[in-house]
């Protein structure tokens, strides 16, 4: 495949483009799904092609085939150059990026058992054994849809600055929805996943079974002694999995270089960051986030990113202050820096854009009892449902599915859909401390259009907000 | 590309699979992608793969086929064999149609004038210039240009073939931080693309919105743009598949021939709509498309079925296969008769919401949502329209289709990055909405 993306960048190089990159992408994989115990069949993913990015006079073009001879190629590169110059017409300012060190190297993660040494009906013992667990449980649980999904992602990106990356990642994942029907009330923990990049030795490790049993067992609990949970000014202890989707909607996506110079508007929306609140604080204290795409067989994981740039973690936040952005090479340059790898493309068919990859609240000193331990009246929000976050990433939503209240130092009851809706200062400003123990959660990150759904963890440890308006349904 | 379905076909009959469906793409789509007044990236997709089902003994196995060499091809049909072999079948797998079947020509779904259109950026111009012109200041969007060749074969004798084109241009206007609006227009011909009325759209409703203040919350009389409701409206279309409803991903669970919404509500699936950015000549396993009523005057009257959904519930497929999920092709909510203007006479106080996004479920089958508006929010009070800010819509599915009290009688075709399924529905009023707000 060398010849073929040497042979893109060569071509559009001739043709008159300032900047040229190839990226193929070769994915393969099974999926299976379970609906109700039965089995849906099975899904072979073999998908293969060459993206083609190009800087022409200041303006960008991208074209991909997945007709891999060098005509179908060389077709591609003339319309991405052509589409560069093109779109260098409707520009005020020429596109620049950043310089940067690009290295030449390969890298994989490895399996211990690989995937693809196992049937399909192997990998759907592994749905049939959630499936028993949960019927184990004896909770009534109607509808129940499984899903498992590999995927082995080979990249070779080249560009005409000197880099070239071979890569190999192979991703393994498990979801599910389940609906709970007990005394004439239902609940439902949709969209669970347990997701890694490496073998099937890591899905057997987590054991998604038992996760779906905790949830299970957790809304039965809850339709029989479930009760409201307190309105108005209260403490709030949100897990790992909700602190997760938390620093994702409201620290990851604002810091997102191209939403905050305005290029996502029409889709995923802008920022109320602006470049100059680096260095303004937005969190207290006990508040730092940071980004890694490096954490090793993490659902996000990779150690150059598709621009080849070498990864690093990233400190967006640090003790409450805004410390960085992410940027890609064109909103790097932007800000006078060198990029921090986080351009992503989800396919060879997808043009890389800044994004996410593991996004965590770093830990604290708190173990949970001392967290919990001088809360007068509280609620702690163990997993949630409904969330969502307005476009500039300031007004946001967050629903406990699984929570209890904390009356003077103590777990009590299960509590019925906290709902958390508060703005993203408030939110970070609210949090006096944060656990000990990161966890991580897996999800798909959703920007671009065409949509590009990214492999993501989110998590950190738990945080213990003061004095927050807490709702009810 | 039929040789090519023709071979595959006829090596997976030799391989001893049953049912076989064959369903091959040629798609070529251009995008140029604005903001800030600029373009900021063209993109052209040149795209060949076959969509490749096959069932053995009610096995079933889906694949894409990209490399169509003959090799390939049968490399791909022994794998999926030796994968099959070992597999528990699926127990509730009733077959696919019997064809062949006779195909009708969508009106308005493929025209030459946009496979040769050669230069795009004349049209991003004009619709930021027509933003601009209302007032704007930052302009962004996205414009697609679509060419699809749709090749059919299946072993129960169908052999179809179906060529589309599109054009479509989503623009999202803005004056400062929280002043926005945003216009969207998708056609299947050249001579009906408007793209400075989606501009005009975003401009105006970024104009009206200037210096919003905090809105408020408790339950409000909404209208709801054709834009907003659409948004609704597409999400609700992946419930009203039977597939969904299994899975426990719908509130229309165990609500046939009931009463799901106001009697003013009749909401359809018209696969074969004329100018419909999602009109197809026939669903995926050869059936001609064609219109489905889901909801008629309020009753949930179907779902969307495949024939194999269809023949477990003993009644007739409705031309909405996905062969393991049923799809909406174009949802289309029945106009009423309300001028807009007569339908924001009828609020004394209450809130005209122009988008929405982020639309999120607590729970799917009980239909608890919320969504956030965005772009102009307006309190209207006697007439008068006040720009809003920073308010959440916090309801459920079923109680906003019982709430609609009026329809607009002008019917407007939506399709966006937000939207996925197309969808056509004029403005919505809807009684006593659900509306929350952060408080710090």
């Amino acid at each position: 495949m060398h010849d073929l993306v040497e042979f893109a960048v060569e071509k559009a190089l001739e043709l008159g483009a300032s900047y040229a990159e190839a990226r193929f992408e070769e994915k393969t994989g099974t999926s299976i799904a379970m609906k109700n115990g039965v089995p849906e069949g099975l899904s072979i993913l073999a998908d293969k092609g060459i993206g083609i990015r190009v800087l022409v006079d200041g303006g960008m073009g991208f074209a991909s085939t997945n007709v891999l001879t060098k005509e179908s190629i060389s077709e591609a590169v003339k319309k991405a150059v052509k589409l560069a110059r093109a779109a260098s017409k409707v520009r005020n300012e020429p596109i620049v990026f950043s310089e940067e060190d690009f290295h030449r190297v390969s890298y994989k993660v490895k399996m211990k058992k690989d995937f693809r040494d196992f049937s399909p009906e192997e990998k759907l013992e592994l749905l049939r054994k959630v499936e028993e667990e949960v019927k184990a449980t004896g909770v009534n649980v109607p509808m129940r849809y499984l899903s498992y999904s590999d995927q082995l992602w080979k990249k070779v990106f080249l560009n005409s600055e000197g880099a070239y990356v071979k890569s190999k990642i192979p991703r393994v994942s498990i979801t599910y929805n389940l609906v709970v029907f007990e005394n004439g009330q239902m609940e439902q923990a949709p969209f669970v996943q347990r997701a890694f990049s490496g073998g099937l030795e890591l899905i057997e490790k987590d054991e998604p079974w038992s996760w779906a049993v905790k949830d299970v067992l957790a809304l039965k609990k809850l339709i029989y002694e479930g009760q409201k949970p307190p309105e108005g000014r209260v403490d709030l202890v949100i897990s790992p999995e909700v602190v997760g989707i938390a620093v994702h909607e409201s620290v990851g996506h604002p810091y997102e270089a191209d939403r905050i110079f305005g290029r996502e508007a029409a889709q995923a929306g802008e920022s109320f960051v602006k470049p100059d609140m680096l260095g303004e604080r937005i969190g207290s204290e006990a508040v730092t986030v940071i980004e890694d795409p490096t954490i090793p067989n993490s659902w996000g994981f990779y150690l150059y990113d598709d621009e080849g740039v070498k990864a690093r973690p990233r400190y967006l936040i640090k003790d409450g202050i805004i410390t960085e952005f992410l940027t890609n090479r064109e909103y790097a340059a932007k800000l006078g820096q060198r990029s921090n790898a986080s351009a992503r493309a989800i396919n060879y068919n997808r043009e890389p854009i800044v994004r996410m990859a593991n996004t965590y609240l770093a830990p604290g000193d708190y173990s949970f009892e001392e967290l919990i331990e001088d809360i007068k009246l509280g609620v702690y929000m163990v997993s949630f449902n409904e969330w969502n976050i307005d476009d500039r990433r300031y007004q946001q939503r967050y629903i406990g599915r699984e929570a209890y209240l904390i009356e003077n130092g103590e777990i009590k009851h299960p509590v019925r859909r906290p709902i958390l809706e508060i703005t993203t200062r408030a939110l970070w400003s609210s949090v006096d401390a944060v656990g000990k123990e990161v966890e991580f959660f897996p999800g798909t990150c959703g920007k671009g259009e065409p949509g590009q759904g990214v492999p993501v963890w989110m998590g950190g440890a738990h945080a213990r907000l003061r004095n927050i308006p807490l709702r009810r349904p | 590309m039929f040789d090519v379905n023709e071979f595959i076909l006829k090596k997976a009959k030799e391989l001893g699979f049953g049912d076989v469906v064959v369903l091959s793409h040629e798609m070529n789509r251009r995008q140029i992608r604005f903001a800030n007044n600029e373009i900021t990236v063209a993109k052209n997709w040149h795209e060949r793969k076959v969509e490749l089902f096959v069932e053995l003994e009610k096995r079933v196995a889906g694949t894409t086929i990209t490399e169509l060499s003959e090799e390939n091809i049968e490399r791909t049909l022994k794998t999926l064999l030796s994968n099959m072999k070992g597999m528990s079948p699926k127990e509730d797998y009733y077959g696919i149609a019997e064809g062949p079947f006779q195909y009708r020509d969508i009106p308005e779904t493929f025209d030459k004038a946009i496979v040769e259109l050669d230069e795009l950026g004349e049209y991003v111009e004009r619709a930021i210039n027509a933003a601009l012109e209302e007032g704007a200041k930052r302009v962004a969007g996205v414009l697609y240009t679509d060419h699809n060749r749709l090749y059919l074969t299946t072993s129960n004798g169908v052999e179809a073939f179906d060529e589309g084109t599109g054009i479509e241009i989503s623009v999202r206007a803005f004056i400062g931080d929280l002043e926005s609006g945003h216009g969207t227009n998708s056609v299947r011909v050249l001579k009906k693309f408007d793209p400075e009325s989606a501009g005009r759209k975003a401009g105006e409703i970024a104009s009206l919105a200037r210096n919003p203040e905090q809105g408020p919350e408790g339950k409000f009389d909404v209208i709801f743009d054709p834009l907003a409701f659409a948004n609704l409206l597409s999400y609700m279309s992946f419930m009203t598949s039977a597939y969904a409803a299994e899975a426990g991903f719908s509130f229309l669970v165990n609500k046939l021939n009931q009463k799901v919404a106001s009697e003013l509500v009749t909401i359809k699936d018209i696969g074969n709509l004329p100018n419909g950015y999602g009109s197809r000549k026939f669903d995926d396993e050869g059936v001609p498309t064609r219109e489905t009523t889901i909801i008629e005057n309020g009753t949930f009257k179907t779902f969307l079925l495949n024939t194999s959904l269809a023949k477990k519930y003993g009644t007739e497929t409705t031309a909405n296969a996905g062969l393991i999920m049923p799809r909406a092709w174009n949802i289309l909510l029945e106009p009423g008769d309300y001028t807009r203007e007569e339908l924001f006479e009828e609020v004394k106080r209450g809130i005209y919401i122009t988008n929405v996004w982020y639309t999120r479920f607590q729970n799917y089958v009980a239909g608890d949502f919320s969504t956030i508006p965005r772009d102009g929010i307006f309190l209207v009070e006697n007439g008068e329209l006040r720009p809003i800010r920073n308010i959440r819509v916090s309801d459920n599915f079923q109680r906003i289709l019982e709430g609609i009290k009026a329809l607009g009688k002008e019917s407007h075709h939506i399709h966006w990055w937000e939207v996925r399924t197309p969808v056509s529905t004029p403005y919505v009023l809807v009684k006593d909405v659900g509306i929350t707000r952060a408080t710090i």
